[in-house]
């Protein structure tokens, strides 16, 4: 050090246009400047670590819990489900592991021609490594992209708490989802596409099963010291099987549309205005009576929902008074609270009202064929407010719903039963 | 320090202080305040560059990767292992009953008033306001309602028959009128909506969540029983918030307005252990804890009872601290 020093003051001393000439012999700045150069080498750039899955650190707050509670997820999840790059399918899930294979892992290539980690390199910017909806890009979009962990997707052609079928994901990825971030990986190709689906249905699996895990350790007896039990009954059979059996029922759950109703469709359409403002489907008071979308602004749709409401639920935790509290629960109390702050801080997004749809646009996310229209109104939108009309609309009135829905964006009298006429500008 | 580049024009400070805009022009003598300020700058520029400016996030536990080798194959081979203590051996016989009366230490904190924006004209007729029900004590008898108490794991159930008429779930002037509901798995819910505009009621957690037309009904039978109660709201007035709690073995209670329940028939000559929960509590989950040491009352809002055969057991008045339920 003490060799390098005047050498280094030399040398900067020749520079003199460059740096301050001083009475000192060693400028202070360039000193500073040298020092923090070298560190920034000697720190910074090494190799890039593995990707690892990120914890459902939400949940494990929510459930308070401990450091080697939450370490015994990890692990059971690694042996079951594998780690981002070397995915492991189990037989009960039902799951191709050579799909999965394709879609694990970082971009990278064993076979001339077959390019791997396809779900690194299209879709984990904004899903996150996780599935977990929060991939780097995510807080900057709105809609947040999908959040696979709950296992509750939107846009399908099934009863409202059933998965989605392997096809409707499929034409997610295919169609992508009009209106929001999600784009179309139809040129990808459909092999491609397949394995993509396939490791979304890996993620959603393996976030249910965390989730289940992470639940139940509130259901277990005292005598099990504060840890799930490791074995098969357990694991398989109380928190997978439930899981996948779901996703496999699903092919087998799709809603049956029946034929459109042999009427004029300018009849139809005014009979689907007449439900429309009506008081068994509700509609307008959700999408408004200039059918906008401003008929309400004030509800979350349910992934933001769990966000919100524990959000709450610490907030007033916060002004509950300790004072009859012993110093234990105080202590608890307070470490509870800390991790509850920050889980809420790190690991969610912020939640967000959801808007009904404005149906003017002619923007509808989940398809704009006339069968899109009659499974979302029939089983409602699973994880938004959107509620099922199966029960109180017959087949042959949800039909004319959606014809009148269909022709709402050509609508141009703007005497709609509203109280103001329709502008142009209103439409968006 | 007068002497770093205080007549210097080119010194790099300066440049830099140039670049963000810190000294407009260079003809100007420069003052020392200025001078530290670029370098400092400077400075921190770099050192963030290499700490980089993370928020602190909740560190992630690591899984142990060999420990999950070990599990992974132990999974693959048929070996049985038990499912980890769930049974429940029976050891007495005969069935009794089991009573109690939670009681409000303290006077409520006064309830919260809902905000109503949709359908005013039905909701809010006449200057009407609506309240958070979530805590109702009796002002009499300081009873707590609305605290609901279920068995966890019994050994035996009783046979009883399914009552014949569904349970009624009714909501009028957009409120729920039953605030918090109990239900056996299987049994019937008439959920019925008693106001001239229509409601859509959605049972969280499961497949119901169902538009019912202004004075209609439609019946929703649970499938599956919830853990801890589950709520019910309407997505079109989104203030409207009840809780629904579905068990296999019908063996529940949802104290009344003086805060006293009652569970029939549960197994007796054993030890039972039942659950207690409250909409506003602070424990996991809502679980209700209480300080009564002789019923093994756990954090986890448990309590332990041996019911005597054919007779009533009751657990007296259970004492709620205002700190046990949030604001």
């Amino acid at each position: 050090m003490t060799h390098f020093l005047p050498f280094l003051v030399t040398a900067m001393n020749r520079h003199s246009t460059f740096m301050c000439r001083n009475r000192f012999s060693l400028s202070p700045v360039a000193l500073v400047l040298t020092v923090c150069g070298s560190l920034l080498f000697v720190s910074g750039c090494g190799k890039t670590p593995a990707a690892s899955f990120r914890p459902n650190m939400v949940e494990a707050a929510k459930q308070r819990l401990k450091p080697e509670q939450e370490e015994q997820v990890a692990t059971i999840l690694e042996a079951m489900f594998g780690t981002p790059d070397n995915p492991i399918a189990m037989p009960e899930t039902g799951l191709d592991i050579g799909k999965l294979r394709l879609a694990a892992g970082p971009v990278h290539s064993d076979i001339v021609g077959r390019k791997n980690g396809l779900f690194r390199e299209h879709c984990s910017h904004c899903h996150g490594v996780t599935g977990d909806g929060m991939g780097p890009t995510a807080a900057f979009l709105n809609p947040y992209p999908r959040d696979y962990r709950p296992g509750w997707f939107k846009f399908k052609s099934t009863e409202r708490a059933d998965k989605p079928t392997h096809g409707d994901l499929v034409t997610i990825l295919n169609n992508g989802i009009y209106g929001t971030s999600m784009p179309s990986f139809e040129l990808l190709g459909e092999a491609k596409v397949d394995a993509l689906v396939e490791y979304v249905k890996y993620l959603s699996m393996r976030g249910e099963a965390e989730l289940n895990m992470m639940r139940y350790f509130f259901e277990l007896d005292d005598e099990d010291e504060g840890k799930l039990p490791e074995t098969r009954d357990f694991l398989v059979e109380e928190i997978l099987l439930p899981v996948a059996e779901r996703w496999q029922e699903a092919e087998d759950a799709v809603i049956e549309v029946p034929e459109m109703p042999e009427v004029d469709l300018a009849e139809s359409i005014a009979m689907g205005k007449e439900l429309f403002y009506g008081n068994k489907a509700n509609c307008v008071k959700c999408h408004g009576v200039t059918a906008l979308g401003d008929g309400q602004a004030n509800d979350y749709d349910d992934w933001n929902k769990v966000v919100k409401q524990w959000s709450d639920e610490v907030q007033s935790s916060h002004e509950v008074s300790t004072k009859e509290m012993s110093r234990e629960e105080k202590a608890e109390h307070r470490e509870y609270l800390a991790r509850a702050d920050k889980a809420l801080a790190g690991d969610a997004l912020e939640p967000r009202t959801i808007q009904p749809r404005n149906l003017r646009q002619a923007i509808y996310r989940g398809g704009r064929r006339p069968i899109d229209f009659y499974y979302r109104i029939h089983a409602g939108i699973n994880g938004a407010p959107m509620p099922a009309a199966a029960g109180t609309l017959t087949p042959d009135e949800i039909w004319h719903v959606v014809n009148y829905i269909r022709s709402l964006p050509y609508e141009f009298d703007g005497e709609l039963g509203a109280d103001r006429s329709m502008v142009a500008r209103d439409r968006l | 320090m007068r002497n770093l580049c205080l007549s210097r024009e080119n010194c790099l400070p300066r440049r830099v202080g140039l670049t963000l805009g810190v000294s407009s022009r260079p003809g100007l003598q420069w003052s020392v305040a200025n001078c530290l300020l670029c370098t400092m700058l400077l400075c921190m520029t770099l050192l963030c560059t290499m700490t980089g400016c993370g928020q602190s996030r909740l560190p992630a536990p690591t899984p142990d990767s060999e420990a999950a080798i070990a599990l992974r194959a132990s999974l693959a081979s048929d070996s049985a292992g038990g499912a980890g203590g769930s049974e429940v051996v029976s050891t007495g016989t005969g069935w009794g009953t089991l009573t109690g009366r939670f009681v409000f230490v303290g006077s409520p904190p006064a309830a919260k008033q809902l905000i109503v924006d949709k359908d005013t004209a039905v909701c809010t007729a006449e200057g009407r306001k609506l309240f958070d029900q979530s805590l109702q004590v009796d002002e009499a008898t300081g009873g707590l309602a609305n605290v609901v108490v279920f068995a966890r794991k019994v050994s035996r159930v009783k046979e009883r028959e399914m009552p014949e008429e569904p349970l009624v779930f009714d909501q009028k002037v957009c409120e729920f009128l039953t605030p918090v509901f109990a239900a056996r798995v299987g049994q019937p819910i008439d959920v019925r909506n008693s106001d001239p505009i229509g409601h859509n009621t959605n049972v969280s957690g499961t497949s119901f969540n169902q538009l019912i037309p202004a004075g209609e009904g439609t019946l929703f039978t649970p499938a599956r029983e919830t853990g801890m109660p589950t709520m019910v709201t309407c997505n079109i007035h989104p203030w409207m918030k009840a809780y629904a709690v579905f068990r296999e073995d019908g063996y529940v209670a949802v104290t009344a307005a003086d805060g006293s329940f009652t569970i029939p028939d549960l197994p007796a000559g054993e030890e039972v252990e039942l659950q207690v929960w409250h909409e506003r509590s602070t424990g996991p989950n809502g679980a209700l804890a209480a300080d009564m040491p002789e019923l093994d009352w756990s954090s986890k809002g448990r309590f332990t009872v041996t019911l005597e055969a054919d007779g009533t057991t009751d657990i007296g008045e259970v004492q709620i601290p205002a700190s046990a339920v949030g604001s």
